[in-house]
């Protein structure tokens, strides 16, 4: 029985954002189209507006103008009665608030917004739609050797989209890619991979209660669906990744381990770290989440060589610096 | 005439705060005395949902028996459930995929099957909103304020304040005392998202030099020129209390900024604009940028220092166990007339019944007139404005 995707049969994807001239996802220059939904939870998610698989409000209280002076949120247009401030319009804070626990992101408050305070994040957009704009740097691909990458949430949730979006790149002559943390039926990622060029998967934490515990399901399905492609797609470039995290997996055992995973396949070219940052921390608080990791920083330098000094030298680049 | 036999049972939505066990007891004596059947709900909901978690089955029978000597003691011997929400229960799905179900219809049969006739839910905020969905949805309720901000709308006073603010007083003493023998400012946060009732209060029991709070917005300057003048004057320390929540006047904001703004642009998308205003990023954010300011402003030594949640912990003092017990009692006389939907609110000298959604969207804050405020600028106290 084939499995529900997100979005199913929609001839459009539920795409979060087009990011134009990134250089850390995939060779070269780079598009990123983030796509929405994702089917993990890890607490330090830097994209939690990518998380829930439907258009979602988001609220930038900095951009609000505040009662007095608009309020025209505050005029019926919630059905929820979910926008209201806090004291009367005649103090200093009358910036609108939001119950995020009324609030069903029916996005009725966004066109009456006009510094764009409220806004949606999600929108369906068709694959020539997006790839129209992707398109528009095709100068820097060819220049650089980049191309397209699509990440999430975890793009593959929308699989017949994500295909159809990369066979569509292909057909005009775009590199692709996929970032993608892989836990999602084997269906989806049959169809999927065979129109990408790299896939750059993640792998988080090798002990299956401990993803669990951090990232909200365990790695069984991760590691059976990687194996498999490395295998099904020996002639696709596979680099894994492992956003690193204090106090998580920012150790020896698990670089070791991921090693020991990835090393007997030829095709898995890279095993990159992407060191922990708190940059998206802000957008906890436009979407009325709590950011569970609040109290965790960046990992030292330290840490980062003397972990990097082991990928290198089990990928034969001992001494070659980073 | 004789109350119809009814079978109640109490949880806590939100986090801890002291007094809890003493609105159980109140409950459960006040049951008991209509010939009614006392249950207690684990961790908020979850006892309902996720009855295999707990070897009692997720709901325990409360008898006056189990709650002699209960009323003073830390703790809450049912717990409460910080984040949890029946419209959104995370869940694994059988391809192992994480998603948010709601779970509200299956918990209303859940109680219904219980032959659960009401529930006395103990909430702050967040967790009323939540439980006046249920209650849209049929869920006979009666709730109870608490909140050791005391920021609970209708209500004069939530239970778990007074003994948060006697903690806090306490705590800002020896502060003080120890800024007095290091010749330092002490910065001290405390919690106070919307309303600056602890550090207001806590502040003036102290005689603070200033007082931080999200209603009247700062310039530090001022506190400055304050503790400039107190120097003069011979105090070689200092003591600020700030509430978690308090904002710099628009135009003076001396806070540093954290991080380059198209970085994050670049790395993560959506998070192009502002910083969200009514955001507390990060506990102890708004103390160490006030100890840093300050420190430049007087040209002396601060130090920044977070109660925050500590405050949260600890024994009820005796107001709050007679709150919590009253509270409790009052719950279960609302559901005896027959009320439901309402939320039990304590304006002196009465308790009060009123519709719980008349709490919902409004925080009970310090208004510029409050007498507190008035008090505490005769008593030369700086309120940063």
């Amino acid at each position: 029985m084939e499995k529900k995707q997100v979005n199913a049969k929609a001839p459009t994807g539920l795409v979060l954002n087009i990011q134009h001239f990134c250089t850390h996802d995939g060779p070269g220059i780079r598009t990123n189209v983030f796509l929405k939904a994702c089917s993990l939870r890890c607490k330090w998610c830097s994209n939690p507006e990518s998380i829930h698989p439907k258009p979602e409000l988001a609220y930038n209280a900095g951009k609000c103008i505040g009662e007095k002076q608009c309020g025209f949120c505050l005029k019926n247009v919630c059905p929820e009665s979910a926008i209201y401030v806090v004291g009367s319009g005649d103090r200093a804070d009358d910036k609108v608030r939001i119950n995020w626990d009324l609030c069903t992101n029916c996005g009725n408050c966004v066109p009456v917004c006009p510094t764009n305070a409220l806004y949606l994040f999600g929108q369906e957009m068709s694959v020539d739609q997006v790839l129209d704009e992707v398109e528009q740097d095709s100068a820097f691909y060819r220049e650089s050797g980049g191309g397209m990458t699509v990440s999430g949430g975890e793009c593959q949730l929308q699989a017949d989209f994500l295909a159809a979006l990369l066979a569509g790149a292909h057909q005009r002559g775009i590199n692709t890619a996929i970032e993608t943390a892989s836990n999602v039926p084997w269906d989806f990622m049959a169809k999927v991979l065979p129109h990408v060029d790299t896939v750059l998967h993640d792998i988080k934490l090798t002990d299956p209660e401990r993803h669990k515990k951090w990232c909200g399901a365990d790695n069984t399905r991760i590691r059976a669906n990687l194996k498999r492609a490395y295998e099904t797609f020996p002639d696709k470039k596979f680099i894994a990744r492992t956003p690193l995290i204090p106090g998580v997996n920012d150790d020896e055992e698990h670089i070791r381990a991921t090693l020991a995973f990835i090393k007997p396949y030829k095709n898995v070219i890279d095993y990159e770290l992407l060191p922990y940052h708190r940059f998206g921390e802000g957008k906890y608080g436009f979407l009325g989440r709590v950011y569970e990791m609040m109290d965790f920083t960046s990992p030292t330098p330290e840490t980062l060589k003397r972990l990097q000094a082991i990928i290198d030298e089990a990928f034969g680049r001992s001494g070659a610096p980073r | 005439m004789q109350t119809p036999q009814k079978r109640i049972a109490v949880n806590f939505g939100g986090g801890y705060v002291p007094g809890l066990n003493a609105v159980i007891t109140g409950v459960v004596l006040a049951a008991s005395k209509l010939g009614w059947e006392a249950l207690g709900i684990r961790d908020g909901f979850e006892g309902l949902l996720f009855p295999d978690r707990y070897s009692d089955g997720g709901v325990m029978t409360l008898t006056p028996a189990m709650v002699e000597n209960l009323a003073g003691s830390t703790g809450c011997i049912l717990g409460t459930a910080a984040q949890s929400d029946p419209f959104h229960v995370r869940t694994i799905n059988a391809e192992n995929m994480v998603e948010e179900v709601d779970r509200s219809d299956e918990l209303l049969g859940v109680i219904q099957k219980k032959k659960i006739d009401a529930v006395i839910s103990v909430v702050g905020a967040r967790a009323l909103s939540i439980l006046w969905k249920l209650s849209r949805k049929g869920l006979k309720t009666v709730c109870i304020p608490k909140s050791v901000e005391n920021d609970v709308a209708a209500t004069m006073l939530s239970f778990g304040f007074n003994s948060a603010l006697s903690f806090v007083a306490e705590m800002l003493e020896r502060c003080r005392q120890a800024a007095q023998s290091a010749r330092r400012i002490g910065v001290v946060e405390v919690l106070g998202e919307h309303a600056g009732w602890l550090a207001l209060q806590a502040g003036m029991a102290v005689c603070a030099d200033a007082v931080l709070i999200p209603e009247i917005p700062y310039d530090l300057r001022k506190v400055a020129a304050k503790l400039r003048e107190k120097a003069k004057a011979g105090q070689t320390f200092g003591l600020v209390v700030v509430a978690e929540g308090a904002k710099p006047l628009a135009g003076v904001d001396a806070r540093p900024k954290t991080s380059d703004p198209k970085m994050k642009a670049a790395l993560s998308p959506g998070a192009t604009g502002e910083e969200g205003l009514h955001v507390i990023e990060r506990s102890g954010q708004v103390a160490a940028e006030a100890a840093l300011v300050i420190q430049r402003l007087t040209d002396r030594e601060t130090y920044p220092l977070v109660l925050g949640q500590l405050a949260k912990g600890g024994t009820p003092t005796i107001v709050d166990r007679q709150l919590g017990l009253g509270y409790g009692a009052g719950a279960v006389r609302a559901l005896s007339n027959n009320q439901s939907g309402v939320m039990v609110v304590f304006q002196p000298p009465d308790l009060k019944f009123v519709p719980m959604n008349e709490a919902i969207n409004k925080f009970r804050t310090v208004s510029a007139e409050s007498e507190f405020v008035q008090i505490a600028r005769s008593l030369g106290i700086s309120l940063g404005d």
